[in-house]
Parts: structure tokens; C-alpha cells; sequence
């Protein structure tokens, strides 16, 4: 009985010798093929992917997936005697028609594979989009599209067409970073004091700024209140969140702890008499 | 092992069998370590900036060995690289092909080993002197190097280490060049690097420094030079608070 349902399923021909029994053999095949592509991809990012950088797992992975897909599709076409040859041709015809239609599709996709080749930045950097206001964490560079994962914790999602276009400033690819600071002193205080009590206190309790090159101060402006210091400090590049924030804080330590006013906005009102 | 002596109220380096409690005393350092169960050790540490550490040590028997000795310095205040820049407090003028032999203090840090089946397992790292446990970069921001920072004096001999802060390493630095070169800084990668202890005072393998012209760019090529001593060396520290994946399914 099941041979006989078998032998009908042979036997029922869509289009051009392609039968019902050979597309579920194939349907099989390329089912098989995905599992197997999964599971693959899976066992690599369980045993392998941890001991190689992030961006290089992801693109291994990403080549095993679609490599085990790609195989799946070919034997599922020789095993159902499917002949490319006609779509090849029929494609000429229809690649126009669909390039106009999908123009912004492969756009994406030939950016993602431009943007793979290119890598303005790996997967793990932080990157600003400087055109799109965005800061965030690079965590992949899809098909389609890049997704960066934002620093509340939101992931936004890029089409690969503008990413690839954008102006992208990498916050990770330098050895380290700048931090600063403009704190205005009062104009009766020694400015010299001043930037000393300040350097001492950033090196005593700021760890990570960096000795070589040397906290840097510039006297920027003669203020209407205050006569103003830009402090420049060097950090290791992941540890931003050890100098930035706390610059300020530890700046106003030191100068109250000295005794340097950091005045309040004021105005000398002369009244002219009759 | 000798724990402590008349002129040093500190703790020595070396090992410590522990089966009810010890307190060991470094510079502005605190370590306890007391038996809490039948087969579980507590670990107490506050550093010299007050922070506090602890930890739960299971044990096997109804002993655990400590191991105390000095480890290279660059774990404070967070492991970023393995290279050091030793900047001399006076620089070192070599005329044409010339060579010099000094000795310089090199900072330090201690790690706590704990000692299990004969092997050396991290268990903690200390530094008493955090102030001089800075970084800095050699080259430009783009393309140069981080490196462990310390302003770092001439010492007179191996015995003249500074204990629990700073051990002695000998420098030889060799002019191959047909001019005078003044020398006040040397970096390298510190990783290869051995230290060796005797009651609070250390040793590190040293380095050769050799001025030479290559093709038209003069440079300084740096190789290491075991210290040649008859002293404990120490055990090498490893990072083991790295997290490890957990599964909580599957995808």
C-alpha cells in the first residue's frame, strides 16, 4: 500500500519531469540540511566559538550555517533533476525587473558583504554614528543589516546600506583614550596652585589615568566669572567609565580641599551719580 | 617556615601551613585565613586602600598550604597588558660601543597561592604600594603601546630589594652604535620575566639591552637574562576570575 501511494507520488509531474515524490524527497533533504547546518553552527559556538575573537567565531559561524544550506540546495537540485539552466536564463529577464524592485534589498546585502570586508569595526567595538546620534556596542554585522546594542541596554537595529555610508568613529581601536574637563577658578587664586592641587589629587586617587603623557591643563579663557582650566587626562581605552565621570568630582575635591574658590556667575554693577 | 623575625614585623615570603588560623601582615595589608568547618577554610584580605576580599576555601584534609611570594606587577589597578616602562630616575650615558651593568628596583606585587597536590593555584594578589602601580603609553594613542608605569631608581645589588614593594632587577645595556647614547627608560613585555624570593626580598630575571643599527633606523633590541640565584622562585600568577560560559538551554 505505501509503495503504491510512492509510486502515484512518482508519477503526479508538476512542471518539466519535477514530481510531487522528488520535491518531498527534496523538501527532506533541504529540512535535513537546515537541522544539520543548526546544529552544526550550535556545537561550534558551544566548543569552539569561546576560544577565538568575537567577530571571527561570528563569521565561521555564519560560513558553516550557509555553507551546510548551500550543499543542502545543491543535492536537493540534482536529486530532483531540477535544470538551473532555465532560471539562468529566465533570470536575465527577471534580474531586471527585480533589481529595480528590490533595489534597496541587495543594496543592504552588497553593503553587509562590503562592511565584512572592509570592517570599519569588530563585533564587541563601541562605535558612535555621529550622523545618526548613536553610541553603542557593535554585536553583528548581518545579511541585511548591523545591529548595535545602545548604552540603556536597547538594541537598534542599522540597514547595512546607510552603515556603510555613515561616518563611523571608533571609540575601542585606539591603545587609549582622552578624558576632560573645564573648571573655572577664581580670578584672586594662583592658577598655578591650582593645576598643581589638581594634578596631585587626579594621581593619587584616579588609578587609571595614565602617567605618560602627563594630565594636561590649559588655560582656555578669562571668563566673565572665572578664569577657566580645560584638564586633559589619558585612560586605557576600556576604562572610560574610571575617568570621565569621576574628572569632575575629583577636581572639585582638590580645590576644596586647598581652599580655591570655583566661583558663582557675578556682575560688578557701577551706579553712576549725578 | 620562618614566618616572622625581629626586624621585620611583616610577614615572609614562602609557605604557610595553616589547619586552625593565621593572620599574615603585609605593609597596610591584612590577610586572615581561619577554618570555618571540617573541610572549609575562610579567606579575609583588606589591602592598603581598604578594600576587602573574601572568599570560601574548601579543603580536602584537615590542612591547607599557603603559598606567599612576590608576582610581576600587573594586576593593579587592573590587568591591561604585559608590558613595563621603567623610567630612571637619572639617565645612563653609554659612549660609543660601550656596555653597562646596573641593578634598578622594579616594583612588585604578592600573589597567595594556594598549594594543592604540589601545584600553585592563584588564590588572591595584593600590592602595597598601589600608589606607584600606574600605566603609560609608549608611542602615539593609535599605535603605541600600554604599559605597566613606574619611576624606578638604581639599586646597588641583588640584596638591596625594597620588601614587599619593589625587587631588583639587573640591567645590562650594550652601545653597538658609533655615536653616544643617553638611555632614561627601557620597556618590554615583563610576561617572560621570573621572580625569586628570600624572606621579604625579591629578584627578577633581568634583561640585556642592545643599541644596534638596523638598515638606517637605530633601535634597541631587548632579551631576558635569568638571574642567576640560589632563591625560591616564585610561582607565576594566574587570572582565575575569568567568568566561564553557563548553559541555560538550548538555542
Amino acid at each position: 500500500m505505501p509503495t503504491e501511494f510512492f509510486q502515484n507520488l512518482g508519477e503526479m509531474e508538476i512542471v518539466g519531469g519535477l514530481t510531487v515524490l522528488s520535491l518531498l524527497i527534496g523538501g527532506i533533504i533541504m529540512a535535513v540540511g537546515i537541522i544539520v547546518a543548526k546544529i552544526a553552527k550550535l556545537l561550534f559556538n558551544k566548543y569552539y566559538a569561546p576560544t577565538l575573537s568575537k567577530d571571527t567565531a561570528q563569521n565561521i559561524g555564519k560560513l558553516i550555517y550557509f555553507g551546510i544550506i548551500i550543499i543542502s540546495f545543491l543535492v536537493f537540485t540534482s536529486s530532483t533533476g531540477i535544470d538551473l539552466s532555465g532560471l539562468l536564463v529566465a533570470g536575465g529577464i527577471f534580474a531586471v525587473v527585480i533589481g529595480f524592485a528590490t533595489q534597496s534589498v541587495v543594496s543592504n546585502l552588497i553593503s553587509g558583504i562590503f562592511l565584512m570586508a572592509e570592517k570599519p569595526a569588530k563585533q564587541g567595538d563601541t562605535i558612535q554614528i555621529p550622523d545618526m546620534s548613536i553610541t553603542g556596542t557593535l554585536l553583528d554585522i548581518g545579511t541585511f543589516s548591523s545591529k548595535l546594542r545602545k548604552f540603556d541596554g536597547t538594541v537598534i537595529r542599522i540597514p547595512n546600506e546607510k552603515f556603510f555610508t555613515a561616518n563611523i568613529r571608533s571609540l575601542t581601536v585606539s591603545t587609549v583614550r582622552r578624558a576632560d574637563a573645564t573648571v573655572g577658578i577664581a580670578y584672586k587664586d594662583d592658577i598655578e596652585k591650582a593645576i598643581s592641587v589638581i594634578k596631585n589629587e587626579i594621581l593619587v586617587t584616579m588609578p587609571f589615568i595614565l602617567r605618560i603623557p602627563e594630565p594636561e591643563f590649559r588655560v582656555e579663557e578669562l571668563g566673565d566669572s572665572s578664569v577657566n582650566i580645560r584638564v586633559l587626562v589619558w585612560h586605557p581605552k576600556d576604562d572610560w567609565s574610571q575617568a570621565q565621570p569621576i574628572l569632575l568630582t575629583t577636581i572639585k575635591r582638590a580645590l576644596d580641599n586647598s581652599g580655591i574658590e570655583i566661583p558663582f556667575p557675578q556682575r560688578v554693577i557701577w551706579e553712576a551719580k549725578d | 617556615m620562618s614566618q616572622e623575625n625581629s626586624e621585620n614585623p611583616f610577614s615572609n615570603y614562602g609557605v604557610y601551613e595553616i589547619s586552625d588560623q593565621i593572620e599574615l601582615s603585609l605593609p597596610n595589608t591584612i590577610i586572615k585565613i581561619e577554618r570555618i568547618g571540617e573541610n572549609a577554610f575562610s579567606y579575609f584580605r583588606q589591602d592598603s586602600e581598604g578594600n576587602i576580599t573574601e572568599k570560601m576555601i574548601p579543603a580536602k584534609s584537615n590542612t591547607i598550604n599557603i603559598e606567599v611570594a612576590p608576582i610581576r606587577p600587573l594586576n593593579h589597578p587592573a590587568r591591561r597588558t604585559g608590558y613595563i616602562f621603567l623610567q630612571f630616575d637619572k639617565e645612563i650615558y653609554l659612549s660609543e660601543n660601550s656596555a653597562a651593568s646596573i641593578f634598578v628596583h622594579c616594583p612588585v606585587e604578592i600573589g597567595l597561592f594556594l598549594i594543592h597536590n604540589s601545584h600553585r593555584e592563584s588564590l588572591d594578589w595584593v600590592t602595597c604600594n598601589p600608589l606607584n602601580s600606574r600605566f603609560g603609553l609608549y608611542g602615539t594613542p593609535d599605535t603605541g603601546t600600554l604599559c605597566k608605569y613606574a619611576e624606578v631608581s638604581l639599586a646597588t645589588d641583588y640584596r638591596d630589594s625594597i620588601p614587599y614593594v619593589e625587587g631588583v632587577m639587573k640591567i645590562v645595556i650594550e652601545n653597538t652604535l658609533n655615536t653616544g647614547q643617553t638611555v632614561s627608560k627601557v620597556i618590554f613585555p615583563i610576561t617572560d620575566n621570573s621572580l625569586y624570593y628570600e624572606d621579604s626580598k625579591t629578584i627578577l630575571d633581568g634583561i640585556k639591552v642592545i643599541l644596534r643599527k638596523r638598515a638606517v633606523v637605530s633601535i634597541a633590541d631587548v632579551s631576558i637574562e635569568s638571574a642567576k640565584t640560589d632563591w625560591t622562585k616564585s610561582p607565576t600568577w594566574e587570572d582565575t576570575t575569568v567568568s566561564t560560559a553557563m548553559e541555560m538551554g538550548l538555542e
